[in-house]
């Protein structure tokens, strides 16, 4: 449901961003979504269709990127991906304990102004 | 052209978010952001942290989609209360918080609690000045929701179990919401409380009192 705020904000950024390249319209727009951030890709697509209309963003695709779960289990050590996004333990060992290190991104890149 | 940006996209509400946190800083007010699903207690948690002798001097910032039902039960303890109306959003954002500060006389507190819309899922995302993000679980919404919404248990400091009173009346297995919980932020300091009959309020009163000399 947060998404039309997470929407508005990436609007206001690339307004301003085309602004001081000078361009007059932005084409595209990428941006990475870890899987663990809260967001929906499906429900940002919607909202930031329904917030660009009349800005010089209307055109423009959005490219998400997503990326998967990553963590360090404390207990042995291992780095691994989740799948799953729910199922929260080290594929290894089982262990429960561990540290995020990949995910949470939110996250603009970079985009295409003419 | 291509413009390189690569930055966050809450940047603009990380950056008000800062500049509140400095205000909460130089009035010396310890802040702490409390969130939890709709009707887990947080406005009953405040009203038996107000009611008890804590010796805090505490102010409120309420949060809702609508209504000043939970500005008007704080305002009973004569505590200095402002009421958001977030108009739909389900999440209180930085600005929102800059746009009240001025009604509040932050120097003259010891805590500042911002009770967030009930909402176990977007509030965790948005950074809002506070020095600390407390939650408050229910055990009747039941022992699943921690890995369900893990997001709001890593970003927390505290967990508050609320109606541990009725856990001889649900299947809620109190064991494994605290098992999962520290399995998703080993750090998470655990309280059991009841608002109901009061139990473990005084562990909770004591720890703010720790938090508010820091």
């Amino acid at each position: 449901m947060h998404e039309v705020s997470i929407a508005l904000n990436l609007l206001d950024i690339v307004v301003e961003e085309c602004r001081k390249s000078g361009g007059s319209t932005v084409e595209s727009i990428n941006i990475r979504i870890g899987r663990a951030s809260g967001v929906m890709t499906d429900a940002l697509l919607f909202a930031f269709d329904a917030v660009k209309a009349g800005s010089v963003a209307a055109g423009a695709g959005l490219n998400i990127e997503e990326v998967p779960l990553s963590g360090h289990c404390r207990e042995c050590g291992d780095d691994f991906e989740v799948g799953e996004e729910y199922v929260l333990c080290c594929p290894l060992c089982g262990g429960v304990s561990f540290e995020i290190t990949a995910g949470r991104e939110l996250d603009i890149i970079d985009m295409e102004v003419t | 052209m291509n413009v390189k940006v690569v930055t966050r996209i809450l940047e603009a509400n990380d950056r008000i978010a800062l500049e509140n946190r400095r205000m909460f800083d130089s009035a010396g007010v310890f802040v702490i952001n409390l969130m939890s699903g709709p009707g887990a207690g947080k406005t009953s948690l405040l009203e038996r942290t107000l009611a008890g002798n804590t010796g805090l001097r505490i102010g409120v910032i309420e949060g809702d989609i609508a209504g000043t039902d939970d500005a008007e039960r704080i305002q009973k303890f004569g505590a200095p209360v402002v009421q958001i109306n977030t108009g739909g959003a389900c999440h209180l954002d930085a600005n929102m918080i800059r746009e009240v500060l001025g009604d509040l006389p932050l120097g003259g507190l010891d805590i500042l609690f911002i009770e967030n819309v009930g909402n176990l899922v977007c509030p965790a995302e948005f950074k809002v000045g506070e020095d600390m993000k407390v939650m408050i679980l229910s055990i009747a919404e039941g022992h699943d929701k921690p890995l369900k919404y893990p997001l709001m248990f890593q970003e927390s400091s505290a967990l508050v179990l609320n109606k541990i009173d009725l856990a001889p009346y649900t299947d809620a297995d109190v064991a494994k919401i605290r098992r999962d919980a520290l399995s998703l932020n080993p750090r998470l300091k655990i309280f059991e409380v009841s608002c109901k009959t009061g139990q473990g309020l005084e562990e909770w009163a004591g720890w703010l009192r720790e938090r508010a000399k820091g």
